[in-house]
């Protein structure tokens, strides 16, 4: 099972740069990218609600 | 178009007025327009490249989540740009998609705002040495932070002067040429962050809050000397 979930964002980020530049639909575009902005947010919000164990 | 050299457009009670370029101002206006969004482009493809390549692989820094989500809203804040140049290059950008690809922009800077502030106050109280190395004195965080804020007023500006600065694309095509490599680097870019991020990441749902390795490939690198003063 495919569970990288960071690697699936930027995946879905690679296909929103491909439709923005080959997609002439304004709504397809649009779409896309705030599909894009909401999975991006989402994984700020898992991470922003965690502490981060840095060690120095 | 009206012997006035203006188009207008009315929707319900609005009346929208846009000018043709017609005098010699408003193509240079235009023109830098459109070159603003092409150094929009190049300046995140410089940022992304160095993070990546000078300082994760040369230097040995590993990003930490809250880094690989920045760079997200680096590309995001882009797609605005992408969307300006290649419509634009392509004659099929209008006024509203001049407004949509610097509204996108100004979410992703935003989103990406959040992200770098968030980072700034972990590492905000006195005595604390911050998360990897210092450039010219602050984070990576912090500059990715002045990079959001300077997009952001970047099109605060390009809106107030929405009509003069509405991109006109060149026509030479040595110039349409360079603009499509940076187009294709920009898409490259993130090709190779996401190879980056799932050697990184490996199969694990998520990235380790401090990550010290390559998961995938079981890899550590070695993190470059720290020169002393």
């Amino acid at each position: 099972m495919v569970s990288a979930v960071d690697t699936i964002i930027f995946g879905l980020l690679l296909a929103v740069a491909l439709v923005v530049i080959l997609v002439r639909t304004r709504w397809i575009v649009l779409t896309m990218f705030f599909v894009a902005f909401l999975a991006v947010g989402l994984l700020f919000a898992r991470h922003v609600t965690t502490v981060l164990d840095l060690s120095f | 178009m009206a012997d006035t050299g203006k188009l207008t457009v009315f929707l319900g009670n609005t009346r929208i007025v846009v000018p043709e370029p017609t005098k010699r101002w408003h193509r240079v206006m235009g023109r830098l327009g459109f070159w603003a969004q092409v150094f929009f482009l190049v300046a995140y493809i410089g940022v992304l490249s160095t993070a990546m390549f000078y300082f994760q692989f040369a230097q040995g820094e590993m990003p930490c989540p809250l880094c690989i989500l920045q760079r997200m809203g680096m590309m995001l804040s882009s797609f605005g740009a992408l969307f300006i140049v290649s419509h634009s290059l392509k004659k099929t950008l209008t006024p509203s998609g001049f407004m949509t690809g610097l509204g996108m922009a100004i979410l992703g800077a935003m989103l990406g705002a959040a992200m770098s502030i968030r980072q700034i106050l972990l590492h905000i109280l006195p005595g604390d040495p911050g998360y990897g190395t210092a450039m010219l004195g602050l984070h990576l965080y912090t500059w990715a932070l002045i990079s959001f804020v300077v997009v952001m007023a970047f099109a605060g500006v390009l809106l107030t002067f929405g009509t003069e600065f509405l991109p006109i694309a060149p026509v030479s095509r040595w110039a349409r040429g360079i603009v499509w490599i940076v187009v294709v680097a920009f898409v490259a870019t993130i090709a190779i962050n996401m190879v980056v991020v799932f050697l990184e990441e490996g199969f694990n749902w998520f990235l380790p809050d401090n990550p010290t390795g390559y998961e995938l490939i079981g890899f550590t690198p070695t993190p470059a000397p720290v020169p002393t003063p």
